[in-house]
């Protein structure tokens, strides 16, 4: 038994030096910020403790925590009821009321279609439609699915890439989405029809932002909330694109970075990658600042809006720190993945 | 002396009285009448004149006369200095009696006469013998007044004293480089709100408990830095913490912390700071003399240029102390420090050894009384301390402490006065017919020590002399004949010698008070006998003897002959074992050894039954 103890502390310890915290999402009440890493554990931490004036060690460490999938989590969501996770394998939900007690207990999974026997593809993005209730998830046979939590069933199935998903975000309302891939486009779908896409961008054939030694995937994708703008990055530069005209605007000036999570948040346009660093840009592509940051590689930037209590800014990545920033422009402390 | 002080009762009486009509007629002319009445130095009239002044500002006091009687009082003071009648420091003596009795609002009243009369305490007279007294009063006043309610008053003695002094005046400056260690910055250090919420957090994470969160402010607090920072404010208030270690690395850890959120937050643009400039041009320069250290704020301040620069530049301040030549001062510091510590310790002696000594000597009489060398070994193995050379080590350990071992009565090597004289005076004795040169005072040898001794435990050679100096032959014949006469009798004189010649003899013996019987000690011709017989085999009874390995490798490496070697180990044993070193234990040791024949040729009286 001792040995056995022993083995798991060490196996801990292993596990802790090759973490990467891949997705975060805040609860739906604002007051936890929920991640999960690469070894598909879940880890809930308290926003309220940890931002309390007396500053304790354990305010820094997760209340709880959870096995969410057998293997990697590469996205986390929250609707207003559940917490959905998505990685390697089923999509699962738990109930936050359940998580609220301490006592997670799937609620409800979905099997992603498999191709072949030995073929499950991950998810990799997920995104949420509140109107009419629909999840999207884009995974790994770059196929991206849609569907009805209502009945539980895959409503289509949107096709077209030609390599994996990366990422995803929803316009108009969740009339249209947009998903970024490895093959180096975004495609503009239409949800309401199971037809082709829209609109098919490939910005690595724009010469402003193509990087050819960084490759041509596509990282990261956001929208605006005029809808006019989105911002999408990766191999390519991080650029603005009107999507009206459908052309590159502003390129933002990244040398050597890879950008993997882009978001709007006012008026400025925040952006992590591979350095330890957060960006803020003005709409116009002026750096504001560059944050240091803890993660080598920024995986996840999230802003909590649900709580004015506990509106911090938290990144992600390489590393089992997870970093939180009360005022945007320095790094507070970090909340430790244990 | 007895006279004078009648004169000066009475004179005080009559000064007294003529003070009281004059202040009541405004004239001087009966004082001046008066003054010249009185017999006695100018001194002594001052003296009364003095005094007399101080007993009717008294009794005006305790008529509680008012403000105005009391000024007209001190102008009486002032007018006499100006005609010689008192000392210039007595209008200051006055004013400090009054102002130590009357209340607030007469002392008002007084200062207000004070702060109109600057010139007449600038004037030289009054300056130099009255600028203490002043300082004084108006720092009586200022400990008296209510720094918060009492503000025009303080501000008012503040301003006349820096109008009384010149501008170079150092009474005033911080010599010694001393911090205003009641700036304190006050932050909030603790949130009993907030502890309690956390525990209650703990035992579930219920919806409801949490929305107690939201009594509190609108955005989130960085508790960390926000602490960390306002700590840092501590060291800049006394920088000498620095110079602690702990505190130094505490510091640079918060610094660190802070410079690195400075680095990363970006602060308001350009722009908008600009207009804040045109603003501030406007305004004057803005100025405040506290940080406000709500935590609310302090996300605000952060991207606050002006705040900042005032944050760094207090930085650089604590730099600049820390490397400027000022550095000593801290050390003069620290020394008052230890000094204050002393003081409030009740000045503890310096001298501890001493006391521990004494009480060594008391619990261990005994071994005291045997040997210094066995003193170490019933002290107990570990305080044999290893010095690394074995002929070190030895040293060493011959005596634990080193001051006891040099006050050893064997190391007393002056000689007594008796003794050094008996023969001189012997030979002084023209009975002895002895030729002067002979005479050891001749000899510059003797000469010498005599005259060391004598200096250091004759009261004669201090004695005061008149006569130019002699030679020194002369003056110790004279010196000599005064001992003659102190001298005890002959025939105990000879005794002392007899006792001298057995401390010449410590080698053998020893000083204690029961000596061994005399067959039982070994003489220096025994020892020597026995060590040239012993050859090699003196190993063999060193160890016999409990001599370490290292005393014995000592031995060797000192010297080269065997013969020698065996010799210095039997002196060494003789030295350390004092008196138990006895023919019989020798005895039994060579015999342990199998060198019987060794006994027999140096002992042939012993018998068997001995040992």
């Amino acid at each position: 038994m001792a040995d056995k103890f022993e083995e798991d502390a060490i196996m801990k310890q292993r596990q802790q030096l090759h973490m990467t915290v891949f997705s975060q999402c805040f609860s739906p009440c604002g007051k936890f910020l929920v991640t999960g890493n690469n070894f598909g554990r879940i880890a809930v931490f308290s926003l309220v403790s940890a931002l309390s004036p007396d500053i304790i060690e354990d305010c820094r460490k997760p209340i709880l925590s959870f096995q969410g999938s057998s293997s990697a989590i590469y996205s986390l969501i929250a609707t207003d009821k559940f917490l959905i996770c998505g990685g390697e394998g089923d999509i699962n939900a738990w109930n936050w009321s359940d998580i609220y007690k301490k006592t997670p207990k799937v609620a409800w999974s979905l099997s992603v279609p498999v191709d072949g026997y030995f073929n499950h593809p991950e998810t990799n993005c997920l995104s949420y439609q509140e109107k009419d209730n629909l999840l999207y998830s884009g995974c790994g046979d770059s196929n991206v699915y849609v569907w009805d939590l209502e009945s539980g069933t895959r409503k289509n199935t949107l096709k077209g890439h030609k390599d994996y998903i990366h990422c995803l975000t929803s316009r108009y309302n969740g009339q249209e989405l947009m998903s970024g891939s490895e093959d180096g486009s975004v495609r503009v779908w239409d949800t309401r029809t199971s037809s082709e896409a829209v609109h098919v961008i490939e910005p690595f054939k724009h010469q402003e932002c193509s990087r050819p030694n960084q490759g041509k995937w596509i990282g990261c994708i956001a929208v605006d909330s005029s809808d006019d703008w989105m911002v999408c990055g990766g191999g390519p530069t991080l650029t603005s694109w009107h999507m009206r005209s459908l052309t590159p605007t502003v390129v933002f000036p990244t040398p050597n970075i890879c950008q993997k999570h882009v978001m709007f948040h006012e008026d400025t346009i925040i952006s992590g990658g591979t350095c330890s660093n957060v960006y803020h840009w003005t709409i116009n592509g002026d750096m504001k600042s560059c944050v240091p940051c803890t993660p080598t590689s920024v995986y996840s930037i999230a802003i909590n809006t649900h709580s004015e209590n506990n509106r911090v800014l938290s990144t992600c990545g390489s590393g089992y720190k997870v970093d939180i920033f009360t005022n945007f422009g320095y790094r507070a402390f970090s909340l430790l993945f244990s | 002396m007895a006279a004078s002080t009648i004169d000066f009762d009475a004179a005080r009486e009559r000064i007294s009285q003529c003070i009281k009509v004059s202040l009541s007629s405004n004239s001087f002319d009966l004082i001046d009448a008066q003054y010249g009445n009185i017999a006695g130095s100018e001194g002594e009239k001052k003296m009364v004149f003095d005094q007399s002044l101080r007993d009717v500002l008294k009794d005006l006091i305790l008529q509680e006369k008012g403000p105005k009687a009391y000024i007209v009082m001190i102008e009486l003071a002032i007018s006499s200095v100006y005609k010689g009648f008192c000392t210039p420091s007595t209008p200051f003596i006055l004013l400090a009696d009054i102002s130590e009795v009357v209340t607030l609002e007469v002392c008002d009243d007084i200062f207000k006469f004070v702060e109109t009369r600057v010139e007449t305490w600038q004037e030289p007279i009054f300056y130099n013998a009255g600028k203490n007294y002043l300082l004084r009063v108006c720092n009586d006043l200022l400990r008296r007044l209510s720094q918060p309610q009492c503000t025009v008053f303080c501000g008012r003695i503040q301003l006349f004293l820096a109008r009384l002094f010149p501008l170079i005046e150092r009474s005033g400056l911080n010599l010694m480089s001393q911090f205003n260690l009641d700036n304190v910055t006050v932050y909030n250090t603790k949130d009993v709100e907030g502890s309690l919420k956390h525990d209650e957090k703990d035992e579930s994470m219920d919806y409801e408990e949490g929305e107690m969160g939201d009594s509190m402010s609108g955005t989130p607090i960085d508790y960390n830095l926000y602490r960390k920072f306002w700590s840092l404010q501590d060291y800049f208030r006394y920088p000498v913490q620095c110079y602690n270690k702990e505190a130094w690395r505490r510091f640079g850890q918060h610094s660190n912390e802070v410079l690195s959120a400075f680095h990363s937050l970006k602060l308001d643009e350009v722009h908008a700071s600009k207009k804040k400039l045109e603003q501030m041009k406007k305004d004057g320069h803005r100025y405040f003399a506290k940080y406000l250290t709500s935590e609310k704020l302090f996300d605000l301040q952060l991207s606050d240029s002006n705040f900042r620069r005032y944050v760094l530049l207090q930085f650089l301040i604590l730099f600049q102390y820390l490397n400027a030549p000022v550095k000593f001062k801290s050390h003069i510091l620290s020394r008052e420090e230890n000094w204050n510590t002393w003081k409030n310790e009740g000045c503890p002696p310096f001298v501890k050894e001493k006391e521990d000594d004494s009480e060594k000597q008391v619990k261990l009489p005994r071994s005291r009384k045997r040997s210094i060398g066995e003193d170490m070994k019933t002290a107990g193995p570990n305080k044999k301390i290893d010095l690394g050379s074995p002929e070190l080590t030895r040293l060493w350990n011959i005596n634990p402490n080193n001051f006891q071992a040099c006050q050893d009565e064997r190391r007393q090597f002056v000689p007594g006065v008796d003794e050094l004289f008996s023969e001189a005076i012997d030979q002084a004795d023209p009975a002895a017919q002895i030729e002067d040169e002979y005479k050891l005072i001749n000899n510059s040898n003797y000469a010498w020590r005599a005259l060391r001794l004598l200096a250091k435990k004759s009261p004669h050679f201090f004695q005061p002399s008149t006569q130019p100096c002699k030679s020194i032959p002369l003056y110790l014949e004279n010196m000599i004949t005064k001992l003659a006469k102190e001298m005890p009798a002959p025939a105990e004189e000879i005794k002392t010698e007899d006792e001298n010649a057995e401390t010449d003899e410590f080698l053998k013996t020893s000083d204690d008070v029961e000596t061994p019987d005399q067959s039982s000690i070994l003489t220096l011709d025994q020892l020597e006998s026995v060590a040239n017989k012993l050859g090699d085999n003196w190993k063999t009874l060193a160890n016999e003897l409990n001599m370490s390995d290292d005393e014995i490798s000592a031995l060797q490496t000192e010297h080269p002959e065997v013969k020698v070697q065996a010799k210095e180990m039997l002196l060494t044993w003789q030295m350390k074992e004092g008196n138990s070193a006895v023919k019989h234990v020798l005895l039994s040791a060579l015999q342990e050894s199998g060198l019987k024949d060794i006994v027999e040729s140096v002992f042939p009286d012993n018998e068997p039954g001995d040992t």
